[in-house]
């Protein structure tokens, strides 16, 4: 993975983006649970990443951290934090 | 209580003369050979170091006959080959400096103790200061390993420039030096060689190192864990430990129990080799390139390493701008080595804690243990690490010296966030 | 110097030049390489081990080179560990041999030798346990190593070019020019990247015919062809890495750094056509100078007319060994004898091959087959090759010759980082290891891909160039055409063949890594020791680690490592590789952001003007600001206490314009703010600012800054300097996600807004001095906290009336445009600059926050904001501020820490104890300063809660810089606790 392909600028270098965190595990109303605990899935990482160098979008990313390949890039919305 | 390993050989001149004579068949294999058994009372998972260490501890200091490490591929093969060999005890919080000072003093006789030469080089780890500003900071966790009687001096430009005039402490720079926090007990261990020497010690107490046998499950009977599924079959355990760095997070899905864990990779770089010009650990950290580390192996190339590729991974394949970073943070400190080639990169996967401190604790069953979260700084932690959790492990009570670094912590806000980045691996 | 003979060779130019080596003189032509002129000159003697120091002369002919590494130039310039196979020279160059000491000749720790057996593999590990490993290390260290450590670098910075193709073709040999041409012809836009100076690969030397044309015109007439379509050849580039699909290619032109690039190309499909790298074979002595592969001793004829040799005996296991005498006979060196490894009946079976074994039997060369080199002879160099028959008891035969040619058959070219997770197949017939199942878009070919006869690689090429393009989709434009047909050497036919037999004492001479002196006998200790994985046996030996990525050893050592495990090689499979495929500069890997540039700086609009006025600046994070002015003290100390005290008796300006400025608009803006803030936004009224922190998720206090609202649905938050950015990014984070749909808005206005603090007793009528009339009335009106916004000579101008010293003080808010009249005018009026120091002075003296109160650890329970935290809050990080820990005795409280004595000074970093005996710290300085306008120490500290007794004493302990001091605790406000001054 070198590029992600911003849904707004198109592909673009890998540098010009910053991940922040995995999700939580879905349905972790535990403010504890959602700021501690992360989904580890050898297959599937769904993440935050903002297109800092570009247009600043937030953005969610599921890729495959065991290949590196990228699944799905969306425009972060309406996820819980 | 103490065993000493009966090693079928002894290692010494001595014995290298013996061989000359002898020829190669002289030398008898470190650990291979074992036949794995249907039941252990210990089953540890992942022959890393640490999994090795509490294995060897285990055997030694509490007397435990049957223990079996399981690895998924080979002894070694993870992190703890992986890594930058720096040793170092220069932690500000008192949870982590007794505990990595603890590490530091077996570090400095564990050649003898596994009669096995780990090449522990005390040649001093250096943490660079950029500004004035950035003193008091170094002054801080300095004073408190001091207040702990572990050794730390804080080196001001001039002091700098006499221990480390390698760096030209006044070169111009964009980014000006302004002084250091030294440990002069600080510096590395040739990492393979940890590995290979507690393989061979715990072998030697009768350990089963079982290479190419992966862990699958863990089964249980009611709250208590009874064995583990793996790719030879079922295997008995009145106790299982979880060493498997760079897969906890894994480990924890397997059980059913998300962990406050982001595995990530980090990467590592060495240079062809050069006769010697950089004599300690050097640690620089600048406003946008983040952190570097340097220092020289004793075969002559320039270790390096830097932070974090970024986003969580297991491919173990690092990208290449976060080598530009290294490089360019290494070029900061030495402009002249330019002309010098880097000649190997790799990566390691680290399992990043949410407090950035590791986590040794059970985990799901009360026979099932979890050691794990090493973050970036597991390779130092290896002896001090076997040593403390192999007592949890035999005796079903944490030592003081990790009692720290039990899972509930981030519930009931104890964490041990040192550098102060919160719950998040890659600072935002 | 000796005199060089004429030479004639397809790399040549016609020009002559000079060099040193070890300090003697010389010749070369232009073009010659380091090694074919030394060999030419004959030179053979180019370095010694590292381990063993043994003699060593260059093995062969380019980047597979383990031997003959030079040191060029002279300190403080030097540049180490340069292949002299690659080196290209240049009038002047002064090159040195590495490894020894004091001479290349007598070489003081070559003396170890005599501890052979001793220093087997991993013997480090069994000694020099006693006392301890650092007794031994200085020594060992300077021993290991290979050139001097460079005391400088004047290499320029390396260019780094993007590249967009739709085929990258890894090598320009026959099978990678062929796939070039038949990938442009289908309209594929094209690069080529070849490690070599020169295209051509083999062609240079192998006698062929293609396509009806000599090698050398073929070649000429592909690259025209490829130049016409638009295709982009790069020379001496190397692929090294494949950084996820992007390749990484190193340009070094003439072997030598100093005009070095970086490509970072990314191509929709790769054709990797890097070739086959001839691989040695293993005897006794292999490592003598003047054993070298079959294949360099031809480039070197062909390349630079370079005799290796003047008696050559050739050890082989393949028919292209005959071929090649051929050529070296031709080229007028004696071929004594041909062993090859293969009986008799293997070598006979190919029919083509009698007459030109019968010719070369007549020229007077000894073919022996079923036969092995046992042994190189000679103590300094090869004087004579040990024949043997192979599975009888024979007795050797003793062969006088100067150099031995080993070509134990081609192993693919598999780039390291290209192919280390791909799959790797051994293949018998080759005695190597060849790409099984490339992922899609990547084709194999030629050599490379185990097609070792030129027709054969020709027509893979064409078909992996054609399939390649067509991968891309690219539009197609002529018939890519008949692939090409050549004449060339016929298929090796060969038997793999690794190592002669010997003794197991003489094991310990047989070479497999000649750069690490890893021997058969090492590997035969590591399988004893139980290191029977190849990956275990490379890092217990350092097989294959060497600078040149296990290019002539990694094979090999896995072929011996079978034949001593008694499996096959497909058992031990090949290590895993590591990139890059060939060492890179580190000054080509940092580009443009070396020195100066190596991170960009943030300025103020007010930058010149404190240099202007003296100021000392210093980075914060990438910002510069004034730490001092040096008018007003010689040293940071004496500066800041008279800009301090001048602030409080008279006034000063600062330039605060690096604070984080963020606006935040739209209907939601205010209940956005309550949510991201501890406190409530919605409470300020228009007009009127507030002093708030955040929260991170984990009710760890973020960050600090005032909030300014300037309309119903508009705020301005302020951050502290340095965090702007990350602020923003923690904003729009939450923003994105659950506040996403709502009216809110967050923009980013640090760089739109200088900022002037103004401060002190007379600010308000300096202010109005320089504002004149139109702010009369507002400037008067302003309440501590108030702001007004307004237009100061045609420009925007918004006054804050905010202190972080204590004083009565503004900010003025304005474009960047009027920052500089602004300030000077101000100046004229009377006040001085003030820099950091002196702020913090002030801040501490106020009890205010400096910022490393604010170190990701503390809660605002800790900084003393309880009346901030309140039940039932919603807001960010709330809810895990309730976590037991928070509360508990141990946790922090800020304090106002004096000397006891009220003299001795107090250090930030220093840690509090309960008293000079104890060890267990409870709390430590974060900030302090000496008070001019008290006349001592102030420090602000954070101290466990059941120890933050105001009255009561700790001891500040500074074991680094000082002793013991005793000091009271007292409140955080030191100075003018009413704040009658800031309200006046």
């Amino acid at each position: 993975m070198t590029r992600l392909t911003c849904p707004f600028c198109g592909p673009r270098e890998l540098c010009e983006f910053e991940f922040h965190k995995t999700v939580p595990a879905p349905g972790s109303v535990d403010e504890y649970a959602r700021t501690y605990l992360r989904v580890a899935d050898a297959h599937l990482s769904i993440e935050h990443w903002q297109h800092v160098g570009g247009c600043r979008a937030w953005l969610q990313v599921q890729r495959n951290p065991s290949t590196g390949a990228v699944l799905a890039i969306d425009m972060l919305a309406g996820e819980p934090r | 209580m103490s065993a000493a390993p009966g090693f079928a050989r002894r290692y010494s001149a001595w014995s290298l003369l013996r061989a000359r004579f002898a020829g190669p068949g002289y030398w008898r294999p470190l650990w291979s050979g074992r036949r794995l058994q249907p039941a252990y009372d210990v089953v540890i998972v992942g022959a890393g170091g640490h999994g090795l260490a509490t294995a060897f501890h285990l055997a030694r200091d509490h007397g435990i006959r049957r223990i079996a490490v399981l690895e998924k591929r080979l002894v070694g093969y993870g992190n703890v080959g992986r890594n930058t060999t720096i040793v170092r005890s220069n932690y500000l919080l008192p949870e982590n400096h007794y505990f990595y000072e603890d590490s530091l003093r077996r570090w400095e006789t564990l050649s003898r103790d596994l009669n096995y030469n780990v090449m522990y080089s005390p040649r001093g780890v250096v943490d660079l200061a950029l500004t004035d500003d950035a003193m008091p900071a170094l002054a801080r966790r300095g004073n408190a390993m001091r207040l702990a009687g572990i050794d730390a001096e804080l080196l001001d430009l001039a002091a700098l420039e006499r221990f480390a005039p390698e760096l030209a402490p006044r070169r111009k720079r964009r980014f000006p030096l302004a002084g250091a926090l030294l440990q002069r007990r600080g510096g590395t261990v040739r990492h393979d060689a940890v590995a290979w020497g507690y393989a061979r010690a715990a072998s030697a107490l009768g350990v089963d190192i079982i290479e190419d046998c992966e862990v699958t499950g863990v089964s249980a009977t009611g709250n208590a864990a009874d064995g583990v599924e793996t790719t030879r079959g079922h295997v008995k355990a009145g106790r299982i430990v979880f060493a498997t760095a760079g897969h906890t997070g894994l480990v924890g899905a397997m059980l059913g129990t998300p962990l406050p864990i982001e595995t990530h990779l980090l990467q590592a770089m060495v240079s062809e080799p050069i006769k010697p010009l950089v004599n300690s650990v050097f640690v620089y950290v600048s406003p946008g390139h983040g952190e570097t580390y340097i220092c020289q192996s004793d075969r002559g190339g320039l270790v390096m390493g830097g932070h974090l590729d970024g986003f969580p991974s297991y491919t173990r394949e690092g990208t290449w701008h976060r080598l530009e970073d290294v490089v360019q943070g290494a070029l900061e400190l030495f402009p002249c080595i330019g002309g010098v080639k880097i000649l190997r990169q790799w990566a390691g996967t680290n399992d990043m804690t949410m407090d950035g401190s590791p986590i040794m604790d059970r985990l799901r069953h009360d026979n099932v243990f979890v050691n794990a979260g090493w973050c970036y700084g597991g390779f130092k932690a290896i002896p001090a690490s076997g040593a403390a959790f192999a007592r949890f492990v035999a005796t079903g009570t944490a030592p003081d010296l990790i009692r720290a670094y039990r899972l509930s912590r981030f519930a009931t806000g104890h964490m041990l966030d040192e550098p102060g980045y919160g719950p998040f691996p890659v600072r935002l | 110097m000796s005199a060089a003979p004429a030479r004639s060779g397809a790399r040549l130019g016609p020009g002559e030049l000079t060099f040193t080596f070890d300090g003697r003189r010389y010749r070369a032509r232009t073009g010659d390489t380091a090694a074919s002129a030394l060999l030419a000159q004959g030179v053979r003697v180019m370095g010694r081990s590292v381990k063993y120091r043994r003699l060593r002369g260059a093995l062969g002919a380019g980047a597979e080179e383990p031997n003959a590494l030079f040191s060029v130039g002279e300190q403080p310039l030097l540049i180490p560990n340069v292949q002299a196979t690659r080196l290209v020279l240049r009038e002047g160059m002064s090159l040195r041999s590495q490894n020894r000491w004091p001479s290349l000749r007598f070489d003081l720790a070559s003396l170890l030798q005599a501890g052979g057996g001793l220093f087997s593999a991993g013997f480090y590990y069994k000694t020099f346990i006693w006392p301890c490993w650092r007794r031994y290390e200085g020594l060992i260290r300077r021993l290991a190593g290979l050139g001097e450590a460079p005391r400088g670098c004047a290499l320029p910075m390396a260019a780094i070019e993007h590249l967009r193709c739709d085929v990258l073709v890894i090598g320009a040999g026959p099978a990678g020019l062929a796939a070039a041409r038949a990938a442009a012809r289908a309209g594929a836009s094209v690069v080529v990247c070849e490690s070599e100076p020169a295209c051509g690969g083999e062609l240079e030397f192998e006698s062929a015919l293609v396509e009806g044309l000599a090698g050398a015109e073929w070649i000429a007439a592909t690259l025209a062809e490829l130049a016409q379509r638009g295709a982009r050849i790069l020379t001496d580039t190397t692929v090294v890495t494949d950084n996820n699909g992007e390749f990484i290619a190193h340009a070094e032109p003439g072997g030598l750094p100093g005009r070095n690039a970086v490509y970072r190309i990314r191509p929709r499909s790769l054709v990797s056509a890097a070739g086959a790298l001839e691989q040695p074979i293993v005897f006794t002595n292999n490592d003598r100078p003047g054993v070298m592969l079959l294949g360099a001793a031809e480039r070197y004829l062909a390349r630079y007319g370079t005799r290796v040799g003047r008696e050559l005996v050739l050890f082989a296991n393949h028919d292209r060994a005959y071929a090649s005498a051929r050529r070296l006979l031709d080229g007028g060196m004696r071929v004594r004898a041909i062993v090859d490894t293969r009986d008799e009946g293997t070598v006979a079976a190919a029919g083509a091959l009698a007459p030109l074994r019968a010719e070369l039997a007549a020229a007077g060369v000894a073919l022996f087959s079923g036969h092995a080199v046992t042994a190189a002879v000679g103590r300094r160099a090869v004087a004579a090759a040990l024949v043997k028959p192979l599975g009888t008891d024979g007795a050797a035969r003793r062969i006088a010759c100067d150099t031995i040619l080993v070509s134990g058959g081609w192993s693919p070219a598999l780039h390291a980082g290209l192919h280390g997770g791909e799959a790797r197949a051994y293949e018998p017939r080759l005695g190597a290891f060849v790409p099984a199942e490339p992922p899609a878009a990547r084709v194999h070919a030629g050599g490379a891909n185990g097609r070792l006869e030129l027709g054969a690689a020709l027509a893979d090429g064409h078909a992996a160039g054609a399939r390649a393009a067509a991968g891309t989709g690219a539009v197609a434009g002529t018939d890519g055409g008949a692939p090409p047909q050549a004449q060339g050497d016929p298929p090796p036919r060969l038997a793999p063949f690794a190592r002669s037999p010997c003794s197991v004492a003489d094991e310990k001479r047989q070479f497999i890594d000649l750069q690490n002196d890893v021997t058969v006998a090492d590997l035969r200790v590591a399988l004893a020791e139980g290191f029977i994985d190849i990956e275990h046996v490379k890092r217990y030996t350092t097989l294959g680690i060497g600078t040149e990525q296990g290019r002539s050893s990694a094979v090999p050592g896995a072929a011996i490592l079978a034949e001593l495990r008694g499996v096959t090689p497909a058992d031990t499979g090949t290590s895993r590789p590591r990139p890059p495929y060939q060492p890179v500069t580190m000054q080509s890997i940092a580009g443009f952001h070396t020195g100066e540039a190596v991170m960009i700086s943030r300025r103020t609009p007010l930058h010149e003007a404190h240099v202007a006025a003296g100021g000392v600046l210093e980075p914060m994070g990438l910002w510069m600001r004034p730490r001092y002015y040096r008018a007003n003290g010689g040293n940071a100390f004496d500066a800041a206490v008279a800009e301090a005290r001048r602030v409080r008796a008279h006034g000063g300006i600062a330039d605060g314009s690096t604070l984080g400025k963020l606006e935040i608009a739209g209907p939601d803006a205010a209940a956005f703010l309550d949510f991201m803030y501890l406190s409530k936004a919605s409470s300020i009224r228009v007009g009127r600012s507030k002093y708030m922190v955040n929260l991170r998720e984990d009710g760890i206090v973020l960050d600090d800054g005032l909030v300014l609202r300037l309309a119903e649905d508009r705020f301005l938050a302020t951050t502290s300097s340095g965090h702007g950015t990350h602020m923003l990014s923690h904003f729009e984070h939450h923003l994105a996600s659950q506040w996403s749909g709502r009216g809110v808005t967050v923009t980013d206005v640090t760089d739109a807004w200088a900022v002037i603090v103004v401060a002190g007793p007379q600010s308000r009528s300096t202010l109005a001095q320089v504002l004149g009339a139109a702010w009369q009335r507002s400037l008067a009106g302003l309440r501590h906290m108030d702001f007004a916004d307004g237009l100061h000579a045609g420009h925007a101008l918004r006054v804050l009336r905010a202190s972080f010293s204590g004083e009565l003080a503004f900010e003025l808010h304005c474009r960047p445009a009027l920052a500089v009249p602004l300030w000077d005018t101000l100046q004229s009026a009377g006040l001085s600059p003030y820099g950091l120091e002196a702020l913090d002075i002030l801040r501490i003296e106020k009890g205010y926050l400096v910022g490393s109160e604010l170190n990701g650890q503390t809660t605002p329970l800790d900084l003393g904001m309880e009346a901030l935290v309140k039940p039932g809050q919603s807001c960010l990080g709330r809810a895990l501020l309730d976590r037991p820990a928070f509360h508990e005795g141990t946790r922090p409280r800020l304090v106002g820490l004096r000397a006891a004595d009220g003299r001795a000074p107090l250090l930030a970093g220093a840690q509090l104890t309960t008293d000079a005996a104890s060890t267990r710290p409870c709390g430590y300085i974060t900030s302090s300063a000496y008070s001019p306008t008290l006349g001592e120490w102030l420090a602000l500290a954070l101290l466990a809660r059941d120890r933050a007794v105001e009255g009561g004493t700790v001891t500040a302990r500074d074991p680094l810089r000082g002793g013991d001091t005793l000091v009271r605790v007292v409140a955080p406000v030191h100075f003018d606790p009413t704040s009658a001054r800031m309200k006046a």
